[in-house]
């Protein structure tokens, strides 16, 4: 026991000791921002699966992959590089791998009208708003990050944005369509960069006029034709699991999503997937798959492909292609005598899915006024605007840079849009692509009967908005 | 058929059967035809996705339509694309992944002998108890097991004094960054998830080493620290290389940790770097795709199989027989 | 054969003493450094954080110190690092289901009271006014403002909101630009564009008037607003001071009495245990929980004997001294096992496309058929396997190589001398002794299977859909991923409550079949002694 004792006495004095030679002196204190959020936030994950927001799939527009245009690499710095956190001071900008490059050479001027330094950081679109809601609220996230406006309703109901005000002047100069679709529940919660809506793409050399068709009929008999001639593989190109391209036809058919509210807000109450227009598309799809005209287990990355003859290596192998303006780059390169159109009316007018991108402002962001005025002083420009077109032909929704668009394929685009209906924001929506894409896939596979593949997709979709 | 194959000379007592000896040999030929035979099917099955992807990152076609498995144009565009990509720092990438699963391997190797050792040799209550939850620890789907970890990191990231230690002529380096965003950090959190049933593996190799060989060491004079180090360490060697190059593969390979841990890209290692990569690229780039998977897969096939000779004949030398 | 000790003694060639100093030292300077660690934890606010580590560290200290828990000494590096990585966020994931953690109520409550507490309102008749900042070069500001009829006004930090005739200081000669003064006392003015690079310390600044605060909205533009949320810990609420209203904290929101939110987040709190009832009562996963857990099982099953088959038969093949360039295929054999998982699957999912890939153009082309690896659920189960098998044999060839080695040669020579043919001495003696030494390691593999989500997810994200089915599980859902697709892609965003129970409720199962299966390998070793 004494031993015990003595061993104790010496232990505490050496402990004494170290600490006083160390002494508090040596502990930097835990800065500032980590303050607030020391209290443990539980801040939620970036989900293990990739969830089927098919934002990610028209996206990975790696159009501008043929080298960014004079990327400027975020400067190396001999000492190590903060976080992608924000500080005090420097701008922090979250950006996929198109627009990251744009946004540092953008970022260049306003450093050097301004005297800011901006870090740009580059994250997959798809993750950019789970890794804010698991970063944001713990502090280590940006001050600013490019994002689809359907994610407004999943982020507003994180709180992990900031409400943003434009000053009249530069509002005006946005498309309606635009704010709108950046706002949520009445508050404008970002600024809007450009639009998509996915048009026709059709190979004037294969049309039997140089035409493209006026209907849905009609393309379908041209694409049969071809066909059966063996000009092509596949007439027109939809791939499975994608019900974002396959939406088209559902509204074309009368089919909804989600009814809409006398204010044009969508109403998750009121799911049209087995509708009558719901069940027509699902027909629709059944009767295409059985003669021919689509086939199973076709990707996007194979329709592209096809319609672009491998990037004009060889000769095209499809006619037809409902896709965005995030192709035309691929499609211009690859020397294929291509044109755009609007989609042939069905039995109603095949409205597109309008997506809205912008860039939102983080609610957790430690330069909050700095990272609007860098929204509203310097992207609400024509130069912003207009560089960031010419890397990401999106449709733009700056009136001014709009007003100046000729060329024709984007105009087609920007027709196809003006037919098309927002995506919805609601965070009900997440529930509604696994179902439909389940349905659809049924349909391409031919296991289960049309209808009743759309009805149990409703049925889910019901339950699931039910909780 | 097994073991170590007698030799071919005709045994006393099989001399009774030489009457089919004709038929043993030739029985012999077609067993180790039909053996050729399972080598190369395997080496086939084995290598069509490998060379699948060779082709197809050296094909100038994009796209999975395109692909073939006999390459018809050779093109090293999809690397020289890559190597330009400012904001894809592959040798950086590859260094950092290296670092992290070398030091992970290292330090599951060095606790998990410690630990084993103990289970091994000693008798002490819980031990049984200890031995069954270290397996069970292991079964626990942790894939909200980051959220934890990452506050984990946050915390003692804010908590470590960060001081920086200046080498001329090398730069400067915080060695005690094991917050978020750190290669630090993420080596502790792998190198503690894979303790569990590495250090299990472990305590049945040691019991293999008999206890007469240390108790006549200790017996000697030498403590239980020597007699772990001089006496049963090298008689383990096997098993330590075996679990070093296990843990090595496996931490190479993650990326749903080290995704959420890192966030500036010239911390990432080579699997979030892919991810970041493959994410929507994966069929619309698939000339791309195939090059980085090369560029990813490369290094670790490279060390493997130039050590692979240790880590088989490892495990055939050393332990001790009967 | 293990070792037998009961009170191990410190046997050493170094005395008693020394060891006794070593350790005294080492414990000082981790003692010291946990010190100091638990001073800075307390400091920001994590406590729980600092008592736990103190908690360790005495832990450490009577570990090192008292003889009888010598065998302890070796255990406790590992163990601390284990504890820390696995049993900690094990621990945080039975917290965080009892919580309602999800992607509508993720932050701290403190933090949806700050939020609240940000919101400003202007009261009726209060104005917009322009503002022009006025830098020290000590770095303080003060603010000139003007509204709309053109009266001015200085905010200052130490005084407040004053009128411009009222505020005491040197004013420097007004700049015709704009009509302002070009500095007030020692701070010079700042132009619009100047005044970007501090517009985070300027929207800092706590300027009050009697009942107002002063805040700046843009570059432009400023108001004199009021807090519009103040919090009352008392109750519990946060009082709205613009409408009256009053919102409680109920159920991870700030409801007013109606039911209508307070415009704010909600917040993270803990629930009880209604996560774990909806595991059970879930329609959805209970319609579907025997076919998925059955497929579940048997694929786990199914991978375990596929890889261990080739691996074993491979192991046979390359242990036979007569193969040529036995090293080379043994090379090639194993190259599977180097490639990172994530890539061999995509890369897999490539080479099986029914349309392109060059599998089936193979098949097509010589056998005459085009399975739709993805579309029919047979296949797809099939293909996961092959991809599986592909993925997991090398692991198997090497254990077995290794454990191969292990069996004496003596066993052989006297089975043969006996007359045992080949597939005897391979089923009573190489294939027991195996199972025997490779017990453990197969039963790990299955356990790894049984919640290889990796593989399922890459491949065929679940699988074909099932036709008919109300349930959203896939053909090749397997537990954990079908469950982890409700958590993550259902109703309002993302679960992480819900997931966390539903992980514990598949560990349960896990560990159960787990512990099982040793008992069971136990038996065995007894019988084959």
């Amino acid at each position: 026991m004494s031993t015990m004792l003595r061993t104790i006495g010496v232990l505490a004095a050496l402990i004494l000791a170290v600490v006083a030679c160390t002494g508090p002196g040596a502990t930097t204190a835990p800065t500032g921002t980590a303050a607030p959020t020391a209290s443990p936030t539980m801040a939620p994950t970036a989900s293990p699966t990739s969830a089927a927001s098919p934002t990610t799939a028209p996206s990975p527009t790696d159009g501008a992959s043929p080298s960014p245009t004079g990327a400027a690499t975020p400067s190396p710095s001999p000492s190590p590089t903060p976080p992608p956190g924000a500080e005090e001071g420097t701008l922090t900008i979250w950006a996929d791998n198109v627009r990251a490059p744009v946004f540092t050479a953008v970022a260049e001027a306003f450093t050097t009208e301004y005297g800011v330094p901006v870090q740009v950081y580059q994250i997959g679109f798809g993750d950019i708003r789970d890794q804010l809601i698991l970063r944001g609220p713990a502090g280590e996230g940006p001050d600013l990050i490019v994002g689809a406006h359907d994610w407004l309703g999943q982020l507003v109901d994180a709180g992990v944005v900031e409400p943003l005000e434009i000053p009249a002047d530069k509002a005006a100069n946005f498309q309606e369509v635009g704010l709108r679709a950046m706002s949520y529940d009445g508050t404008l919660y970002g600024m809007p960069t450009g639009s998509e809506a996915i048009a026709l793409y059709y190979n004037k050399d294969l049309m039997p006029d140089g035409n493209p068709p006026e209907t849905w009929d009609e393309l379908k008999q041209i694409a049969a034709e071809l066909q059966e001639a063996g000009t092509v593989e596949q007439g027109y190109c939809l791939m499975r699991a994608d019900p974002y391209h396959s939406y088209p036809i559902l509204t074309g058919f009368g089919g909804y999503i989600f009814g809409e509210n006398a204010d044009g807000s969508y109403n998750p109450e009121d799911v049209g997937l087995d509708s009558e227009g719901g069940l027509a598309y699902a027909n629709e799809l059944d009767s295409m798959v059985k003669e021919g005209l689509l086939r199973d287990n076709v990707d996007y990355g194979a329709c592209v492909a096809m319609m672009t003859g491998d990037a004009g290596a060889n000769a095209p192998r499809a006619a037809f292609f409902i896709t965005g303006p995030w192709e035309l780059p691929n499609f211009r390169d690859s020397g294929i005598n291509f044109g755009v159109a609007p989609i042939p009316t069905m039995e109603d007018t095949a409205a597109p899915f309008v997506g809205v991108q912008g860039m939102f402002v983080s609610a957790f962001a430690p330069n909050k006024l700095l990272a609007q005025t860098f929204l509203t002083e310097f992207m609400a420009t024509d130069e912003a605007m207009g560089d960031l077109y010419e890397a990401d032909p999106r449709l733009p929704v700056w009136i001014p840079l709009a007003e100046t668009i000729t060329d024709a394929d984007t105009l087609a685009f920007t027709e196809s849009a003006a037919a098309g209906n927002p995506m919805p924001a609601i965070p009900q929506m997440s529930s509604v692509w696994t179902a439909w894409t389940d349905a659809i896939n049924l349909i391409f596979a031919q296991t289960e009967d049309p209808e009743t593949a759309v009805e149990n997709a409703a049925e889910q979709i019901r339950t699931l908005i039910g909780e | 058929m097994s073991g170590p194959t007698a030799p071919a000379e005709v045994k006393p007592a099989a001399a009774a059967r030489q009457g089919r000896t004709l038929g043993v040999r030739s029985r012999r030929r077609i067993s180790l035809s039909f053996k050729v035979l399972i080598a190369v099917l395997t080496a086939v099955y084995a290598l069509i996705p490998v060379f699948f992807v060779i082709t197809a990152s050296l094909n100038p076609l994009q796209t999975i339509s395109g692909a073939s498995l006999i390459p018809t144009r050779v093109t090293f565009d999809h690397y020289a694309r890559l190597f330009n990509s400012p904001f894809h720092p592959w040798p950086q990438w590859i260094l950092n992944s290296v670092i992290v699963s070398s030091l992970t391997a290292i330090i599951v190797v060095a606790l998990c002998a410690l630990a084993a050792y103990s289970f091994s040799r000693f008798r002490f209550r819980g031990r049984r108890l200890g031995l069954m939850a270290l397996v069970l620890v292991q079964l626990f789907p942790n894939m909200l097991a980051f959220v934890a970890l990452f506050l984990l990191l946050q915390a003692i990231g804010n908590a470590l004094p960060s001081f920086s230690v200046a080498i001329p002529g090398v730069g400067t380096f915080e060695p005690a960054r094991l917050g978020l965003n750190s290669l630090g950090g993420l080596i502790l959190i792998y190198a503690g998830g894979a303790l569990g049933f590495n250090t299990w593996l472990m305590k049945a190799y040691f019991d293999t080493v008999p206890y007469d060989l240390d108790e006549s060491a200790l017996v000697d004079g030498a403590s239980h620290t020597q007699a772990f180090r001089y006496v049963v360490l090298p008689l383990v060697r096997p098993v330590l290389a075996v679990i070093a190059i296990l843990s090595f593969i496996s931490t190479y390979s993650d990326f749903i940790l080290a995704r959420v841990m890192l966030s500036s890209t010239e911390n990432f290692t080579l699997a979030v770097g892919m991810t970041l990569f493959i994410r929507g690229q994966f069929t619309q780039q698939w000339g791309t795709f195939a090059a980085a998977a090369v560029i990813g897969a490369l290094p670790i096939v490279i060390t493997f199989l130039l050590l692979q000779r240790q880590l088989i004949g490892g495990l055939a030398r050393g332990g001790v027989k009967g | 054969m293990t070792g037998q000790q009961e009170a191990p003694r410190q046997r050493g060639a170094s005395s008693p003493i020394l060891s006794l100093i070593w350790r005294l030292i080492a414990l000082a300077f981790i003692d010291a450094v946990a010190l100091l660690l638990a001073y800075a934890f307390f400091g920001g606010g994590l406590g729980l954080a600092a008592i736990i580590l103190l908690a360790i560290t005495a832990a450490i200290n009577v570990i090192f110190l008292v003889d009888r828990l010598y065998p302890l000494r070796w255990i406790s590096p590992g163990l601390l690092l284990l504890v820390l990585m696995v049993v900690y966020p094990f621990v945080y994931t039975v917290y965080v289901a009892t919580t309602n953690f999800s992607s509508t109520n993720v932050l701290a409550k403190e933090q949806v009271v700050e939020r609240l507490e940000q919101q400003f309102y202007t009261p009726e008749g209060s104005e917009s006014l322009s503002w022009r900042a006025y830098r020290s070069p000590d770095g303080d500001f003060l603010i000139l403002l003007a509204d709309p009829s053109g009266r001015q006004l200085v905010g200052d930090p130490a005084q407040g909101v004053i009128p411009l005739d009222e505020y005491q200081a040197t004013f420097g000669p007004i700049d015709p630009a704009d009509n302002l003064p070009t500095s007030i006392d020692d701070h010079v003015k700042l132009s619009r564009g100047e005044s970007v690079r501090y517009l985070t310390a300027l929207s800092q600044l706590v300027i009050t008037d009697a009942e107002a605060q002063l805040r700046i909205v843009s570059l432009d533009r400023a108001e004199l607003g009021r807090q519009r949320f103040v919090y009352d810990p008392a109750t519990d609420s946060m009082t709205d001071q613009q409408t009256g209203t009053v919102y409680r904290a109920e159920g991870g929101f700030f409801v007013a009495a109606d039911g209508t939110r307070a415009p704010a987040p909600g917040f993270v709190q803990v629930i009880g245990l209604d996560n774990f009832f909806r595991v059970v009562t879930d329609r959805r996963i209970s319609g579907a929980f025997f076919g998925v857990f059955t497929w579940t099982f048997t694929f786990a099953l199914l991978s375990v004997l596929t890889t261990f088959a080739l691996g074993l038969a491979l192991a046979l093949v390359f242990n036979d001294q007569r193969l040529p360039l036995k090293g080379l295929f043994r090379t090639l054999a194993i190259i599977p096992y180097t490639v990172p998982g994530f890539i061999s699957a995509l890369v897999w999912v490539g080479l099986l496309n029914p349309n392109f890939g060059p599998i089936n153009g193979f098949l097509r082309d010589f056998v005459g058929v085009n399975p739709q690896w993805f579309s029919d659920g047979t296949l797809a189960k099939i293909a996961i396997l092959l991809v599986n098998t592909w993925l997991g044999y090398p692991y198997m060839l090497i254990v077995a190589l290794g454990a191969l080695q292990s069996i004496p040669g003596d066993l052989y020579e006297a089975a043969e001398i006996d007359g045992a043919s080949p597939w005897q001495r391979f089923s009573t003696i190489t294939l027991p002794l195996l199972l025997v030494a490779l017990a453990p390691l197969l039963i790990g593999s299955f356990a790894f299977n049984f919640n290889n989500f990796t593989l399922i997810d890459l491949v065929t994200e679940g699988g074909p859909p099932t036709p008919g089915a109300v349930t959203p599980a896939g053909q090749t859902d397997i537990l954990i991923s079908y469950s982890f697709r409700l958590a993550f892609s259902g109703g309002r965003g993302q679960d992480y409550a819900f997931a966390a129970a539903i992980s514990i409720f598949i560990f349960a199962i896990v560990a159960a079949i787990t512990i099982f299966n040793f008992r069971l390998s136990r038996r065995l070793e007894n019988l084959t002694g």
